[in-house]
C-alpha cells in the first residue's frame, strides 16, 4: 500500500473519467435543481420542483414499468446465458474458445442493425410469421412487433453475450474435483448443482443480472424501435426532455434517479461478489 | 481366509489409445491399510477413480462386499474418496462441509449434529467448526477433507495422495495420525501415493503399479526385502546394482569379480546383482561378497553417513550407509580406498 506506482499508472484513466464522467454527472446533478427557462434553457434559481415531479404518479409509473421490463429481461437473459455458459464450460477445453467466440459474435455487429433485424423478423410478414405459415399455421398470429414482448426480446438478445461471459468466468474456474466430491458424498447431479455449483457461481449470475438490468433500464433505442412508441421507458423520457420537450432540468432530475439506481445496484453487486469471493478462491 | 472386502478382477481401462489400466487383479481385506504405489502415469489414480465410481472400467469386475459395483455411480457406492486437492466446498463452513454427506443420507438433524461433533473431536478441529476452508491452514484443510469422507463411515475409504500438499515434518505426523484413525474406525483404507517411504510406513500391504499393470504386491517387508523385478527393486528404497553375466553357475561382474546371490540367473543370461546400502559392511567377515573402490563423495545425513564408492564392478558409484557409531569408530575421507563386504543372502539377481 505504500507503493505509489499503481496510483501514477492510474492517472490517465482517472483523469479521463473525472473529465468525461464525474464532471458531467455533477453537472447533471446540479442542473436538476434549477428552474426551466420560459423558452427552454435554464434559469439559475434553486428549486426542488424537478425532483418532486419525478415522484409524480405518471413518471413514477414509467420508472416502475422500466424496472419491470429491465428485471424481466435480466432474468430471462440470466437463465438462458447461465445455461449456455454451463454448456460451454462443460465442453472439451480446446473447443471452449470457439464456442465463446460464436456466443459473443453478434455483439461485434452494430447495435442498431441487430435491433432492426428483429423488426424484420417480428413484423406481420416477417420471418417468424413466415415460419409459422410454412409450418402450416394459418390462423391470426398475435401481434409481436411494437409490444413489450418485442422490447424484452430485443433487450435479452442484445445483452445475452455479457451474461454468457459473466457466468462462464466462475464456471470455468470451478475445480472439477469439487463437483466430484459432492457426488462422492452421495449427492445426485441435480443436488450437486443446486448446493455446490450454483452457490459458487452466484457472483457471475449477479454480475450478469445487474449488467443487463442497468443497461436495459436506461435503454432508449430498443423501446423506441421495437416498442414502436407505444410505451415509454425511462430512457425515452430522458431523451424526450433533453431533445424534444426542451426541459433540461427535469431531464437531469430523471437522469439523477436513473444513475442513483444503477450505482446502488452496482454497489450491491460488488458486495455480493466480494462476499462470495471465497467461493472462487482455489489453491 | 475370509472373503476379501474388495476384489478387482482383470480390470481394464483405455483412454483413446492408452491403456491406463491393463488387466489388474487385486484383493483387499477388511480393515486393511492398502497402498497403491506408482510413478505418475502408472494408472494408480485411474484405479482409485474406478473404485470411487468416477471412471467405469472397460472390462473386468470390481467386487465390493460380494457385489459387482463397477457400473454403480459414485453417489450410490459405500465408498468415499479424499481428493488430492481436498475439494472442500469453499462456500460452506467446516461443519457444513462435514455434514453435507450425512445430509445426503437424509439422517435426522440431531444425529447429523452429533456425528459431526464427534468427528470434529477426532480431528481436533472443534473450535474451528464455523471457519470457511480458506481460513484454514493446509494441514487443517487436510483434516477436514479426511473427516468429511470418514464421517460417512464408508466400507472403503480412498485417499488420493492425502499428504502430498503438506511439508515434510507435518507429513510424518500425519502418517501416524492416519494409521491411528484407521485403527480407531476400523475402516479399510486404500491410499494412492508416489512416495514409497509413505507407502512402507503406513500400509499393511503395498501394490506397485507400472504402466497400468500390477507389478508386485505384498507387505512392506516383502516388497522391500524381496523385490521381484529390477523396477521394484529400484523404485522402493535405494539399491546398488552390479551388471553381471551368468558364467558356469556364477555371476560375474564387469571387472571379473564373482558375486554370490540368493537367486541365480539362467545359464549365459545377463542381468544385475542388487544389494541395499545398509547391507554393506566395512568389516571383512560380513559375507561372501566384496568390492573395493575409492571414496568419491561423503554426505552427512545426521542419522547416518552416506558414502559413495567408485568401483570397477559397477558404472554407478556404490552407496554405503554407515551409522554414526561405525563412522566415528572408523573415520573415512574422500580419496580413501575402501573394501566393503556383504552376504550372498542379501543379494538379489534380476535378469535383463
Amino acid at each position: 500500500m505504500t507503493d505509489r506506482k499503481p496510483l501514477y499508472l492510474m492517472t490517465p484513466a482517472l483523469a479521463w473519467l473525472t473529465a468525461f464522467m464525474v464532471v458531467p454527472c455533477l453537472l447533471i446533478l446540479a442542473l436538476g435543481f434549477f428552474r426551466r427557462g420560459i423558452y427552454g434553457g435554464i434559469e439559475y434559481t434553486f428549486t426542488l420542483e424537478n425532483v418532486a415531479l419525478v415522484f409524480d404518479p405518471l413518471y413514477a409509473s414509467i420508472f416502475l414499468k422500466s424496472a419491470a421490463i429491465a428485471g424481466l429481461s435480466a432474468l430471462i437473459a440470466v437463465v438462458i446465458g447461465y445455461t449456455a455458459a454451463f454448456a460451454i464450460a462443460a465442453a472439451p477445453t480446446r473447443r471452449q474458445p470457439t464456442l465463446l467466440f460464436f456466443a459473443v459474435l453478434p455483439f461485434w455487429s452494430n447495435y442498431l442493425v441487430r435491433t432492426y433485424a428483429w423488426i424484420v423478423m417480428l413484423n406481420r410478414e416477417g420471418l417468424v410469421a413466415g415460419i409459422a405459415a410454412w409450418l402450416g399455421y394459418d390462423g391470426e398470429l398475435p401481434k409481436m412487433l411494437y409490444t413489450e414482448t418485442a422490447v424484452v426480446i430485443g433487450l435479452v438478445y442484445n445483452y445475452l453475450p455479457f451474461v454468457i461471459l459473466a457466468c462462464y468466468a466462475p464456471l470455468s474456474r470451478l475445480n472439477p474435483e469439487i463437483a466430484e466430491a459432492s457426488r462422492d458424498l452421495g449427492a445426485s447431479a441435480w443436488t450437486t448443482f443446486r448446493r455446490v455449483i450454483l452457490p459458487m457461481t452466484v457472483p457471475g449470475i449477479a454480475t450478469g443480472f445487474v449488467f443487463v438490468f442497468v443497461l436495459s433500464i436506461g435503454n432508449f433505442v430498443t423501446p423506441a424501435l421495437l416498442g414502436g412508441g407505444n410505451f415509454q421507458m425511462i430512457g425515452n423520457l430522458v431523451y424526450a426532455q433533453f431533445l424534444t420537450a426542451n426541459d433540461w432540468p427535469f431531464g437531469a432530475a430523471l437522469s439523477m434517479f436513473l444513475i442513483a439506481i444503477m450505482m446502488g445496484l452496482l454497489t450491491l453487486q460488488t458486495f455480493a461478489t466480494e462476499r462470495a469471493s471465497g467461493a472462487r478462491r482455489e489453491d | 481366509m475370509t472373503q476379501p472386502l474388495l476384489t478387482i478382477r482383470n480390470a481394464q481401462k483405455r483412454f483413446g489409445n492408452v491403456k491406463a489400466i491393463d488387466g489388474i487383479d487385486l484383493d483387499v481385506q477388511e480393515n486393511e491399510f492398502f497402498a497403491l504405489l506408482g510413478a505418475s502415469g502408472s494408472g494408480k489414480t485411474t484405479l482409485l477413480r474406478m473404485l470411487a465410481g468416477f471412471e467405469m472400467p472397460d472390462g473386468g469386475e470390481i467386487i465390493l462386499d460380494g457385489k459387482d459395483v463397477s457400473q454403480v455411480p459414485p453417489n450410490h457406492r459405500p465408498v468415499n474418496l479424499m481428493f488430492q486437492s481436498y475439494a472442500l466446498f469453499p462456500h460452506m463452513s467446516v461443519a457444513q462441509n462435514i455434514a453435507y454427506g450425512l445430509e445426503m443420507e437424509k439422517l435426522p438433524k440431531a444425529q447429523i449434529k452429533s456425528r459431526v461433533d464427534d468427528i470434529l473431536d477426532v480431528i481436533q478441529l472443534g473450535q474451528l467448526a464455523r471457519r470457511k476452508p480458506d481460513q484454514l491452514s493446509g494441514g487443517q484443510r487436510q483434516r477436514v477433507a479426511l473427516a468429511r469422507a470418514l464421517v460417512k463411515r464408508p466400507r472403503l475409504l480412498l485417499l488420493d495422495e492425502p499428504l502430498g500438499a503438506l511439508d515434510k515434518k507435518l507429513r510424518g505426523d500425519m502418517q501416524l495420525e492416519l494409521k491411528r484413525i484407521q485403527h480407531e474406525f476400523g475402516i479399510t483404507f486404500i491410499i494412492v501415493t508416489h512416495d514409497q517411504e509413505e507407502a512402507l510406513v503406513m500400509a499393511d500391504r503395498v501394490a506397485i503399479l507400472k504402466d497400468g499393470k500390477l507389478l508386485q504386491s505384498g507387505t512392506p517387508h516383502e516388497i522391500y526385502e524381496h523385490p521381484q523385478s529390477r523396477f521394484a527393486a529400484d523404485f522402493i528404497g535405494v539399491m546398488n546394482f552390479f551388471p553381471v553375466r551368468e558364467q558356469g553357475g556364477k555371476l560375474v561382474a564387469k571387472d571379473g569379480s564373482v558375486i554370490a546371490a540368493a537367486k541365480k540367473l539362467e545359464a549365459g543370461q545377463e542381468g544385475v546383482a542388487a544389494v541395499r546400502p545398509e547391507r554393506l559392511h566395512l568389516n571383512g567377515d560380513a559375507g561372501e561378497n566384496s568390492v573395493t573402490g575409492t571414496v568419491s563423495d561423503i554426505a552427512y545425513h545426521g542419522l547416518d553417513l552416506q558414502v559413495h564408492l567408485k568401483t570397477a564392478a559397477a558404472p554407478e558409484p556404490v552407496l554405503i550407509r554407515l551409522t554414526a557409531d561405525i563412522a566415528e569408530a572408523r573415520p573415512i575421507s574422500v580419496g580413501d580406498t575402501v573394501t566393503v563386504n556383504w552376504a550372498a543372502r542379501d543379494t538379489r539377481a534380476f535378469a535383463h
